[in-house]
């Protein structure tokens, strides 16, 4: 009767292991841990591998290193213009970047007492003089070659506006003294959204994710040293859903192209201005408003406005934190801001961004209840006619806008 | 090049001399039994181009549109058609809402090529017909869904019919043919 015996003791000792704690704590193991194999084709090696490339990134001795390892990987990718004549694309744009758009601008920041208002007047004066320069007082001898005609009048304007408004609120801002002037930089960014089988190639069968770049080119964009503050904590929950579109962006229509993954803000990471502070794009001579509605496409007009709002600003914000060591397996830990203006010469529309989360690809979305935000306007004019030698009608809320986003300062400097 | 499409016979009310297209060659109109586009003999003269003519005249058209399913799942207001190779964009939407009225907002085509490996009894190359797909975006916010053309229909057949009885024969059939439930899928090999 030994074998029964000795069954029962080994049943009651393991009794009491299940329902008990140890009060001794089990010795370090003499053997390495066991894991799965590094080169095997297997599920669970191409998770070890992966896990170790991430590991791999988390501890680049630099922020050049940590964006090499990031995107050293070519693969086919969507590129993604943020000026499209797609129809709807910013929604299809808010679902790539998990970007919720609240219309209107955003919640108002408790002004510092002791700041005075800039007066008005000088600057509208200013404005006034950028406009009459490019549309009555230059002559412009080339009739705009076809397709041309934004870079004639309203890109020099616009140029001539940012810079002199810039300098003359340097005053009432100290923040735009350190601040950077980029002239059609690049902004550049890449990564990766949701999961999709590859259907042809030597890949067929394979989960991938979807990979995205933008490369943007600002007209002009300002960079600062130091982070704009925060319109919401990190953490709030947005009244508003992001799109979810279940189909390929191939329909969009998107295509896919292999080429570097780049990331870029406008200058590279030792550059002491590494933050983002406003952007002004010019809208190309296919997207202009007289086309869209000489194609039947009113609707689209602001649709252009806020696909080129959203990505830009998610790019470059997400660039900005990318320079600073984040990633998408190392989420955000304090939001990003930036501005935007985007305008067609004679419309302004106005887009502030605030990247919460860059945890975008599958296994860093699971439990993320985090969502990009974006505010935009509708774009309204900045005057109704130049004839002769005087600007009619006059808008002076564009202008108080835009001033106040050139004023927006962290409040300790 | 494009091919300018004739009218079937000539139109009524037209003033003698004059040919279909105004006041030029009347050429004359080959009858075309497949309904395939057909070239004209001796092309109209019009005056010169300058800026702002139009450039493609195109009276009752030889064209035919199909509305097909896609085959890949497409947004809901997109809408698949195979045209005419001869077509393009332009002429699509010109097409759906001048005849039909349909609001489009931007159309895309594309040439699907038909493969050319196919070999008949006689070992030669047997090609199937290239044809061009029109993507077709819907203004106004429309949306289209493609039809089940053939829905699965639930066929009761009334009780004392030749179908009923039929079909409770094959029924009582396939239950005594089915094993005892009770002996939970082993067969009766084992057993007594």
């Amino acid at each position: 009767m030994a074998a029964p015996r000795g069954w029962r003791l080994v049943r009651h000792g393991r009794c009491q292991l299940l329902h008990t704690k140890p009060s001794v704590v089990p010795p370090q193991s003499l053997y390495p841990p066991v894991v799965a194999s590094h080169t095997a084709k297997s599920k669970s090696a191409k998770r070890l591998r992966l896990e170790y490339f991430y590991q791999k990134v988390h501890e680049a001795p630099s922020i050049e290193e940590k964006l090499r390892l990031y995107g050293v990987l070519q693969r086919p990718k969507y590129v993604v213009y943020p000026q499209t004549f797609s129809l709807n694309a910013d929604r299809w744009y808010q679902s790539f970047t998990k970007t919720v758009f609240v219309p209107g601008p955003p919640p108002a920041r408790e002004q510092p007492a002791g700041r005075a208002d800039p007066p008005l007047s000088e600057l509208r004066s200013l404005v006034c003089d950028a406009l009459l320069q490019e549309h009555f007082y230059q002559r412009k001898r080339e009739r705009p070659f076809l397709y041309r005609e934004q870079e004639h009048i309203p890109a020099p304007f616009l140029t001539q506006l940012v810079s002199s408004l810039t300098a003359a609120l340097g005053s009432h801002n100290p923040l735009l003294t350190t601040s950077c002037l980029d002239l059609k930089p690049q902004v550049n960014f890449y990564w990766e959204r949701g999961e999709t089988v590859v259907c042809r190639g030597y890949r067929t069968g394979r989960v991938d994710p979807v990979r995205f770049q933008i490369d943007d080119k600002p007209h002009v964009q300002i960079r600062v040293p130091k982070q704009l503050p925060e319109f919401v904590p990190l953490d709030y929950s947005v009244p508003g859903e992001v799109p979810v579109i279940n189909h390929q962006p191939d329909k969009l229509p998107l295509f896919k192209r292999q080429y570097d993954n780049k990331i870029f803000i406008g200058s590279k990471v030792a550059d002491p201005c590494s933050y983002g502070h406003t952007q002004f794009h010019l809208i190309p001579d296919k997207l202009k408003r007289e086309r869209l509605l000489k194609a039947n496409l009113a609707d689209q007009i602001e649709v252009v406005y806020r696909a080129n709002g959203i990505a830009s600003l998610f790019a470059w914000t997400a660039a900005q934190a990318l320079y600073q060591g984040f990633w998408c397996e190392a989420d955000v830990t304090r939001p990003f801001v930036s501005q935007a203006v985007i305008t067609d010469g004679k419309y302004f529309a106005f887009f502030c961004y605030q990247l919460n989360t860059l945890a975008l690809t599958v296994r860093a979305d699971q439990d993320n209840p985090r969502k990009n935000i974006c505010w935009g306007t509708e774009s309204k004019p900045l005057y109704e006619a130049v004839e002769d030698n005087n600007v009619k009608g006059f808008n002076d809320e564009i202008l108080l806008h835009l001033v106040r986003f050139l004023l927006n300062t962290p409040e300790e400097l | 090049m494009k091919h300018f499409f004739s009218p079937h016979g000539h139109g009524g009310g037209l003033q003698p001399g004059l040919g279909p297209f105004g006041p030029g060659k009347v050429y004359p109109s080959p009858s075309s039994p497949c309904g395939g586009p057909a070239v004209p003999a001796v092309r109209a003269s019009y005056p010169i181009y300058q800026l702002g003519n139009p450039q493609l005249r195109i009276f009752r058209p030889n064209f035919f549109m199909t509305l097909v399913r896609p085959g890949v799942p497409q947004p809901e207001d997109t809408v698949q058609f195979r045209i005419s190779m001869q077509m393009t964009r332009v002429d699509v939407k010109n097409y759906l809402e001048k005849i039909y009225n349909v609001p489009v907002s931007v159309v895309r085509t594309r040439i699907q090529y038909g493969a050319n490996n196919k070999r008949n009894h006689k070992n030669q190359k047997v090609k199937i017909p290239d044809y061009k797909v029109a993507y077709v975006q819907l203004g106004q916010g429309q949306t289209f869904q493609f039809p089940n053309l053939f829905p699965e229909k639930e066929e009761t057949p009334e009780p004392g019919s030749i179908e009923d009885i039929q079909k409770q024969f094959m029924e009582n059939e396939k239950q005594r043919q089915r094993a005892d439930p009770r002996r939970g899928g082993v067969t009766d090999w084992f057993g007594l």
